[in-house]
């Protein structure tokens, strides 16, 4: 099938010299403020209160996980960043300014790679820095940088289709980090993987965040995951959407795949898990009375 | 049973082979036999000698130059019209509105019914000609790049505004190649109605074109030019979809 080029993980995550393009983002940007935000789907009767009471801080550069149970409002807090929805109530503010819509500034990575299927690799990760406004030139330089960064230089003459799930993963998430932005959304961006290539896409991704500096939410149910990845992890509630816990994962990093047999992780992981498994619970009591 | 796979194959590129000129002989003969009025159903022998009359003593080649152009142009500009409009009024609700209304009243009106007003508008002109063609290919186009707008992957245009992509560029960085395989379905479907649409034109007034010489040629019951003229059609028009097949494979290079 398709050649899935492995990941080396042992390299030193320092910028190799020869990347011009792929450098930390500068300053203290990338900071993440929602403030008592509530979201409502359509109206009178039909409608339906998905987030309610939401508020979650965010510093520059963190990287912080979103779980919870499915339907809980991960995806419409995501949803809220990057300014596809409005919330009904609140205000969300990257960097001191609200969100009124989506931008350059917060790249996105679906669960989909809904990469342009017309563009070649290289056209799709060139794409971002040729909306704004750079040289074909300093765009493709740019784009080289990135697919080098995920090990797929050598495919960049390709098509999408051409690629493996693992492989178009990969391109989106360089496509949306050549982009240079402040924030970085990804919502279960690994979830249609197998779980090798999952290992792999999670500990590029890790390296990939100590080298740009970029802060990251990212939304998996996937405890595991969640910890292994993150500096926080944000445990939501379903029915309406809210937050149940902020736990902090204070794992020494760099961390490799290893660090998932450490007595730490068990410890943190069975804290997220009970409460979870409470929550899912209880969510099913309530659906029960429900009907 | 009796026959082998091999054999079944062979039989079955024969009868490929054999299918037109079987058609050919078949009318040859039948044309030939006493049948039929010779006159009104002339062989395919006396059908190529008229049209080898037409071709060297004839206009045989202005008629085609004639009724290609009008296909081109009423063809070209309905479509350039209704993909641009199409990709409008699929992505701006305001647009849409304002237009769609107007464009499900018209567009069930078959081009030919416009022929008489179109004389008086008109007159004989290739404008007029134009016009009928354009007014076939448009709603055509229209609908199927409207379409196409829509149904393009909602994922793929938050993507791309997530890359600081400008609402002005979505049309030909996304909308645009999104909806290419529908246009082209739309594209190819026009082809052959702008075919229909130019005979309608040509037999409402002309002086050139080759229906217009076919109508004329059965006016002087010249059956056998009338009928060449109809085979020219045929092959100018599945000439015309191949060279559009080979032209859409290009336009999706992706899929
Ligand atoms: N556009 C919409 N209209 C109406 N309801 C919606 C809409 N989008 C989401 N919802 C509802 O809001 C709730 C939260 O949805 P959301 O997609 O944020 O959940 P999630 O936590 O991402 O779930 P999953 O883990 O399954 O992706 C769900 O109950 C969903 O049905
Ligand atoms: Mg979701």
């Amino acid at each position: 099938m398709n050649p899935e080029i492995p990941l080396s993980t042992s390299t030193s995550p320092v910028a190799q010299p020869s990347r011009q393009y792929a450098a930390p983002i500068a300053g203290q940007s990338g900071h993440i403020a929602i403030d008592q935000i509530r979201i409502a789907f359509g109206t009178g009767k039909q409608s339906f209160l998905a987030v309610e009471n939401f508020s979650l801080e965010i510093e520059p550069g963190e990287f912080v996980c979103l779980i919870g149970p499915s339907g809980c409002g991960k995806s419409t807090v995501l949803n809220s960043i990057a300014g596809f929805i409005t919330p009904t109530q609140g205000t969300v503010s990257v960097d001191n300014r609200q969100i009124d819509g989506p931008g350059g500034d917060r790249g996105m990575v679906f669960q989909q790679p809904s990469l342009f299927p017309w563009k070649t690799v290289l056209g799709n990760v060139a794409h971002g820095p040729l909306m704004a406004g750079k040289s074909k030139a300093v765009a493709h330089g740019i784009a080289q940088d990135f697919l080098e960064m995920v090990g797929l230089a050598n495919f960049k003459k390709h098509y999408p289709m051409m690629l493996s799930g693992g492989m178009q993963q990969r391109v989106a998430i360089a496509r949306a980090l050549a982009n240079s932005p402040q924030v970085l959304l990804m919502d279960e961006p690994f979830g249609a993987l197998d779980a090798q290539t999952r290992f792999m896409m999670q500990e590029n991704l890790l390296k990939l965040w100590q080298d740009l500096k970029t802060t990251v939410v990212f939304v998996t149910h996937d405890i595991d995951e969640a910890i292994f990845l993150a500096d926080r992890v944000v445990v939501m509630s379903a029915n309406p959407g809210r937050i149940l816990k902020d736990i902090s994962i204070p794992l020494p990093r760099p961390r490799a795949i290893e660090i998932l047999l450490d007595q730490k992780f068990a410890t943190l992981k069975k804290d997220c898990f009970d409460l979870i498994r409470q929550e899912s619970l209880l969510a099913f009591e309530q659906q029960k009375i429900g009907t | 049973m009796g026959i082998s796979k091999q054999r079944q194959q062979l039989l079955n590129r024969w009868a490929f082979i054999l299918s037109i000129p079987l058609f050919f002989g078949g009318w040859e003969i039948i044309s030939r036999s006493g049948m039929v009025n010779p006159v009104l159903f002339p062989p395919p022998t006396l059908v190529a000698l008229a049209l080898y009359k037409w071709a060297t003593q004839g206009p045989l080649l202005v008629d085609i130059a004639m009724s290609l152009s009008r296909v081109l142009v009423g063809f070209i500009s309905g479509a350039v019209a209704g993909i641009l409009i199409g990709i409008l009024t699929g992505r701006y609700q305001f647009i849409a509105n304002l237009l769609t209304p107007v464009f499900q009243l018209l567009r069930p009106i078959p081009p030919i019914a416009f022929v008489p007003i179109v004389i008086l508008w008109f007159g004989l002109s290739e404008l007029g000609k134009w016009f009928l063609v354009f007014w076939g290919v448009f709603f055509t186009v229209w609908i199927a790049a409207h379409l196409g707008v829509q149904r393009v992957d909602k994922t793929l245009i938050r993507a791309a505004q997530c890359l600081g992509t400008p609402e002005q560029k979505m049309l030909p960085e996304v909308l645009l190649p999104g909806a290419m395989p529908y246009i082209l379905v739309g594209l190819r479907t026009s082809v052959s109605i702008s075919f229909y649409t130019l005979v309608a034109a040509e037999l409402a007034g002309t002086f050139s074109g080759i229906a217009y010489r076919i109508d004329i040629a059965q006016q002087n019951l010249q059956v056998g030019q009338s009928l060449g003229g109809l085979i020219i059609l045929g092959l100018i028009s599945a000439m015309a979809d191949k060279a559009f097949g080979v032209f859409s494979k290009k336009m999706v290079w992706w899929s």
